[in-house]
């Protein structure tokens, strides 16, 4: 109890030693208030640099997301809400800016936060806000998408957008006269992946001298979909944003609409919202652990990797009804109970996961090939990790301790105690590592939670809206740190706000893929867990023979492991 | 240089694990959510379904005098928030999950329904089972205006109170 209190103390003073640095804009700042360990600060545009520094100076601060909103039929104006988290002080700080709608400039801080690029990019794309003293290009929009069109604002409905927007594939399909035409398009911007990407590696010799990264090939306009949909139907349509940790997606989105509104979900709920959770993390990290090794050209072990995954998948199935895209939250709870029964059976497999998982790394990680490969490869400095403000594995791989669970706790985290690994050399094996370590980590903790389950409810009997009421939800994903921001309207979200983890560990390849060998570049890639798909190809350019092949990208990593045979 | 090998032990233990569906049963567990079946004649066409439905599988449309309520089980997301949400219990989850097929025609399930027509207006408004429904439910209810659509039952019901409008 009495850390509790200290606890709230020092939140207490963490924030007011911010609201005096903000407070000296006096006029320009319109008002501060705090609500569930949210600290809304209102500011004036034209002052947002400076607080946008005195924000980046301090330790321990980061750049979470920014949403842009259309708010001209509230109050006349857009708005830009950056939000900033600190490290372990479990408090979000929102940074509230108006940008009137006859001028819609605000100026950019991204000099200041590296990590505030994309996020100005796509509010720039979506809602036509223009930062000042930058480049400003398209990054989210396609080439041949309308001029002037913000899809975004208000005025444009989903129907009238699909409307406006035809790609001019289906054009073409008309014109050679071919009825009932299915569009595939094919080559590196792969469309099966929920992150495609596409790096254009710059290569003298066999080193990598620098790395370009173009995305968003397909931007699937999620954010206004929810915007039509009712709040307990969003859950599912979150759930889709990926197919690996859709999971984190719909918890992430109730969280924040739960916050929102002030709705006390019931502590068993929160308890199985823990336990999916970590049971996703276990699949995702095993995938992933799969795919490094197949990317080095050890296959057995990726196959043995897979098939300790595959219990955990069907685990999944049995707990909450379904192997992926689960299904099971909704505002207010959760939608399947468990039981004694299952708990059991869930203890079983845990076991024998953690046994069959200990002896494979064993065996795979001490193999000399392996080592070579992963030791020193794509190192990523700490303090680029924290100038970028990445999460997850990947800052965690970089010795920036930064973990949701325990920073933000949510769910039944707090209930529990665990370990948050964390390895300070930034390369390919201690990424590797930090994911190794939480397998085991995931099993240790899901034992205490499964032992913990209390009895009572799963969901709330009913909650009511209150609109225009700003909430804020983020979930570890296995990825890093998912956060959804949101402000709730009468029927259905009226801007719903999602960031993923890749969306901030992305920019930080180029840095990682810098000096190191091409053989390196796959692997290194995959080493933030971006879902890299086996069936992406590189293709490769002999000027001096004018001759181009494409090859598998897996033929690159090989290329690397035979060397050191 | 062979530590790799080590593999060998555990692989030889574990056997084959690929089962020879599908001459073998399935894996799936006793939680396992497939296609949702409609029972016709619990079903009273209410439509509470098509509104939760996520991916809208589930809509109803209106044909001449029969309401249609239709399950597409292509844009289906075996999320069952459907059988949760009927108050009548129609819908339950199967574990049906083999549902590939060369006819298009066999994605669709339909529940067809008598529609009411107001006698006044000449709208369809209701399914008959929901009126019924209704009727039986509410006790006192005006049975004289049951048969009217939602606008013309309340002029009606303005008439007997105030007189003739107009």
């Amino acid at each position: 109890m009495s850390s509790a209190i200290a606890n709230s103390i020092q939140l207490l003073m963490e924030v007011s030693s911010i609201i005096s640095k903000v407070i000296e804009f006096n006029e320009k700042v319109f008002g501060i208030e705090q609500r569930n360990g949210i600290v809304r600060i209102k500011i004036h545009r034209d002052v947002l640099p400076y607080v946008a520094q005195k924000l980046a100076t301090t330790k321990g601060i980061y750049m979470r997301t920014m949403m842009a909103s259309d708010e001209r039929d509230l109050e006349g104006v857009y708005r830009l809400y950056y939000l900033f988290g600190i490290d372990r002080e479990h408090i979000n700080i929102v940074l509230e800016v108006a940008v009137p709608q006859e001028d819609p400039k605000v100026p950019t801080i991204v000099d200041i936060i590296k990590a505030a690029d994309w996020y100005e990019l796509e509010a720039h794309d979506m809602l036509g806000i223009e930062f000042i003293d930058r480049r400003l290009y398209r990054l989210v929009l396609p080439e041949d998408w309308p001029e002037k069109v913000y899809p975004l604002r208000k005025e444009y409905s989903v129907q009238d957008l699909m409307k406006l927007y035809r790609p001019k594939a289906v054009e073409y399909a008309k014109e050679i006269g071919a009825e009932n035409i299915v569009v595939i398009p094919i080559g590196p911007y792969h469309p099966a992946l929920h992150e495609p990407e596409f790096f254009e590696v710059y290569v003298s010799g066999e080193r990598v001298i620098d790395a370009k990264y173009v995305g968003f090939m397909v931007h699937r306009g999620i954010e206004k979909l929810g915007e039509n949909m009712k709040y307990d139907q969003v859950p599912f349509l979150a759930e889709r944003i990926c197919g690996i940790c859709g999971f984190v997606h719909s918890t992430s989105y109730c969280q924040a609409v739960e916050s929102a509104l002030n709705t006390d979900v019931p502590e068993r709920a929160q308890f199985i919202r823990s336990i999916i959770l970590e049971i996703e993390r276990i699949h995702s990290h095993l995938l992933w652990f799969g795919v490094a090794l197949h990317l080095l050209g050890y296959d057995t072990g990726f196959m043995h990797s897979w098939r300790i995954r595959e219990q955990v998948m069907v685990l999944a199935e049995l707990l909450t009804g379904s192997r992926k895209t689960y299904g099971i939250n909704v505002v207010g709870g959760v939608r399947r109970d468990i039981d004694n029964d299952k708990i059991r059976k869930a203890i079983e497999v845990l076991k024998n996961v953690e046994d069959e998982f200990k002896k494979l790394v064993e065996i795979s990680i001490n193999i000399p090939q392996v080592i070579a490969r992963l030791k020193g490869t794509g190192v990523l400095p700490l303090g680029e990790a924290i100038a970028l403000s990445l999460v997850g594995p990947t800052a965690r791989g970089s010795g920036l301790d930064r973990d949701v669970r325990r920073d933000y706790p949510y769910a039944a985290y707090r209930y529990i105690s665990f370990r948050v690994p964390t390895y300070s050399e930034g390369d390919n094996l201690a990424r590797t590592l930090v994911r190794v370590d939480e397998v085991f980590e995931s099993i240790n903790m899901l034992y205490q939670l499964l032992d913990k389950v209390p009895s009572g409810e799963i969901r709330v009997e009913s909650w009511t809206v209150e609109p225009y009421r700003l909430g804020v939800g983020s979930v570890e994903a296995p990825r890093g740190e998912v956060i959804h921001v949101l402000l709730t309207g009468r029927y259905s979200p009226y801007r719903w706000r999602v960031r993923a983890p890749t969306y901030q560990n992305l920019p930080a390849v180029s840095i990682m893929l810098k000096g190191v060998d091409l053989a390196d570049v796959p692997l290194t890639i995959a080493s933030i867990d971006p879902c890299f798909s086996c069936t992406d190809r590189a293709i490769v350019i002999d000027i001096g023979r004018s001759v181009i092949k494409t090859i598998p990208i897996e033929f690159l990593s090989l290329k690397g492991s035979k060397a050191i045979r | 240089m062979v530590k790799f090998l080590k593999i060998l032990p555990i692989a030889i233990k574990t056997g084959t694990v690929t089962i020879k569906y599908p001459y073998q049963e399935p894996l799936i567990t006793e939680s396992f959510r497939g296609a949702i079946e409609i029972d016709p004649n619990k079903c009273v066409g209410c439509g509470a379904c098509t509104r939760i439905c996520p991916p809208k599988a589930l809509t109803m449309t209106i044909e001449s005098n029969t309401i249609i309520l239709k399950y597409f089980v292509g844009r289906c997301i075996f999320c069952g928030m459907c059988a949760d949400t009927c108050p009548e219990k129609a819908i339950s989850i199967t574990k049906e999950f083999e549902l590939a097929t060369g006819n298009i025609f066999d994605l669709y399930a339909d529940v067809e329904h008598e529609v009411k027509t107001c006698p006044i207006c000449g709208k369809t408004f209701i399914t008959r089972k929901l009126s019924d429904k209704i009727i039986s439910k509410v006790p006192d209810i005006p049975l004289e205006t049951m048969d009217l659509c939602p606008d013309c039952r309340r002029k009606e019901t303005l008439k007997k109170f105030i007189g003739v409008p107009e």
